[in-house]
């Protein structure tokens, strides 16, 4: 399963947000993190690939299939994409809230796969405990990892997170990556992160893409791109690249 | 951290909570056929239930009087009562789950207001927007004003983009319009005008035919159906929009269908009873409450329990002074907005069952 994004042009009415971004070959079961400062399109990439947006120009392949137009319903099968956490007061609880995310692209009656796949995910995400719990009794940290359940549930190829990690403290930060990791281990889909933390990108991401102003900067192992001197330029800090004690890289950065 | 539960524990749970469900759905239409009996053997008449149920099923068994009152006048409108609190139940559901506001029924964009300025146009003027209806004037200009304000909004929605507070804000504006229309015919109308728009504003079950109880019965056939067959888009939505969107639903397709939907059935019930507030809010408002809001549930239940409200309402209005029937409208107000906010008093924290 692989995930190819070619000459990617995007943006809202006549305003161009995405610009001949190109990242070719993204291999099954690879963890790519989004890194790049705000405004810098990488939630327009992110709808762009899941089909909110119909892109000016470029293709999107995935395993060699042209799914640049493919319709809502055929591309939501296929990719799933986790928009940044809002809250919401719905009277549903968690164990429907998945199960309402597979049924938009699985028939509509709830049949014994569903209920499985339903209780699998919140059982491998450890959210079994909040199965009965109201939506809009959750905390922060909470709605986030249902709303990662939502994703992964539909098991898709292409899985895209934007921001996954804002507003956890350091324990669910920590949870849902290795969640989301483990996940990948099983299934083997396309994880896409936008991750602000330079840090947790370097720790979980097999490949780090620099985007700013709509244009990719670096593409590469985050060892060689979190030496770049663009991400120093990019982020206007000053930054030295270490390796803690348990050779995980480790990115210092203080104002310029 | 994590308690560790058993997968197949929470499945089993899953699936009792929706048979509990079915209870409910059940028990409800239980109490609604219960208070449907008891609507058509009230009246100023006195006859027993059983009187009243060997005509049902034998017309003329008690001869023809009784076969005018059962069959000509008490079933038309006890049968009305369940069909427009239904109706207007289900249109009150859907504008809540796609406005994502839980104030928002038929009334709130204007319907009713332009029901209101059709009808008065053709009590004052004689005025019909479709030539030669003959007796059925007010309805029509009702049902085809009502109908045009859903268009309009449609039209202005989709033209702008479908946000739900583009909507909202339309709906005020409409029903400004119409109110200030309304009172222009007021002013320019004779008082047994005056008399006559007013009355048509309380909203009256009396104005009901088998003609219209088939029309409305058509609909909901069409609309409960469709809204079953959306349902998955409409319970991802109320997530917010943007999961929703994320999930593959088409959002903006999505509001036109639903309320190109919502459309006819307000119409329809507002051209037939008049101005019924209320039961477009509470039926849904009881309905959440008891089932939560997957839609496979909790559009059926709206409709039940509106129908019930509705169903009470045309109980109450003939019993508290006999041989007087208040206007439902009146009683709809009177009586269910204290039950109302008793209820909401009562769980403030609108819990999960």
């Amino acid at each position: 399963m692989t995930l190819t994004i070619a000459n990617l042009s995007a943006g809202y009415g006549r305003t161009t947000v995405l610009h001949d971004v190109t990242v070719t070959d993204i291999p099954s079961g690879a963890f790519v993190g989004l890194i790049g400062p705000n405004a810098a399109g990488k939630s327009t990439l992110f709808k762009t690939i899941a089909g909110l947006i119909t892109p000016n120009k470029g293709t999107l392949t995935i395993e060699g299939e042209d799914v640049t137009h493919l319709g809502r319903k055929d591309r939501a099968k296929r990719v799933a994409y986790m928009p940044q956490a809002y809250g919401c007061n719905a009277l549903l609880s968690v164990f429907e809230s998945v199960l309402l995310a597979l049924k938009q692209t699985t028939g509509w009656r709830v049949n014994d796969d569903n209920l499985d796949r339903v209780s699998d995910t919140l059982h491998a995400l450890g959210l079994s405990h909040l199965a009965n719990r109201g939506v809009a009794d959750l905390s922060g940290g909470q709605a986030q990892m249902v709303a990662v359940a939502q994703t992964i549930v539909r098991a898709p190829d292409v899985i895209l997170l934007d921001e996954p990690t804002s507003a956890l403290d350091l324990h669910h930060q920590l949870s849902i990556l290795t969640s989301i990791r483990n996940e990948m281990d099983r299934k083997k889909p396309v994880v896409m992160a936008a991750l602000h933390d330079l840090n947790l990108a370097a720790k979980f991401c097999d490949r780090l893409v620099l985007l700013r102003d709509g244009a990719i900067l670096a593409d590469g192992k985050p060892e060689h791109i979190l030496a770049l001197p663009q991400i120093e330029e990019t982020y206007r800090v000053l930054t030295d690249l270490e390796r803690t004690q348990r050779n995980v890289l480790y990115v210092d950065a203080r104002l310029a | 951290m994590t308690l560790e539960v058993d997968p197949t524990a929470i499945r089993h749970d899953y699936v009792a909570r929706v048979s509990r469900r079915y209870g409910v759905i059940a028990a409800v239409f239980g109490l609604l056929c219960l208070s449907f009996l008891l609507d058509i053997t009230t009246g100023p008449g006195g006859y027993s239930l059983s009187t009243v149920s060997e005509v049902l099923f034998d017309p003329m068994s008690h001869g023809a009087r009784l076969k005018v009152i059962v069959w000509d006048y008490r079933l038309p409108v006890a049968v009305t009562a369940v069909l427009v609190g239904a109706l207007l139940a289900v249109a009150g559901a859907q504008m809540q789950t796609i406005l994502n506001n839980p104030l928002a029924e038929p009334f709130t964009l204007g319907v009713s207001a332009a029901a209101s300025f059709g009808a008065s146009l053709a009590i004052v003027l004689g005025f019909s927007v479709i030539p030669a209806v003959g007796p059925l004037l007010v309805t029509v200009n009702a049902f085809v004003f009502a109908l045009c304000t859903c268009g309009f909004i449609l039209l202005a929605t989709r033209l702008k983009g479908v946000g739900s507070e583009t909507m909202i804000l339309f709906g005020i504006a409409i029903f400004f319009t119409f109110s200030a229309l309304l009172a222009l015919m007021q002013y320019m109308a004779s008082e047994d005008q005056i008399a006559r728009i007013v009355f048509w504003m309380m909203g009256s079950l009396s104005r009901a035919s088998w003609e219209k109880i088939g029309l409305g019965t058509i609909l909901l056939c069409f609309a409960i159906p469709f809204s079953l067959y959306r349902t998955w888009p409409m319970t991802a939505l109320r997530m917010g929009e943007a999961t929703a969107q994320s999930m593959g639903v088409d959002v903006g397709r999505l509001r036109v269908e639903m309320l190109i939907c919502i459309s006819l059935l307000a119409a329809t019930a507002v051209s037939f009873v008049g101005t019924v507030g209320f039961v477009g809010l509470v039926g849904p408002h009881i309905a959440r409450m008891l089932v939560g809001e997957d839609q496979r549930y909790f559009v059926p239940l709206s409709a039940l329990v509106g129908a019930l409200v509705l169903s009470l309402t045309s109980l109450i209005s003939k019993t508290i002074t006999p041989g007087i029937i208040y206007p439902i409208g009146i009683i709809t107000s009177l009586i269910g907005v204290p039950i109302f906010i008793s209820i909401i008093l009562s769980s403030r924290r609108e819990r999960l069952q």
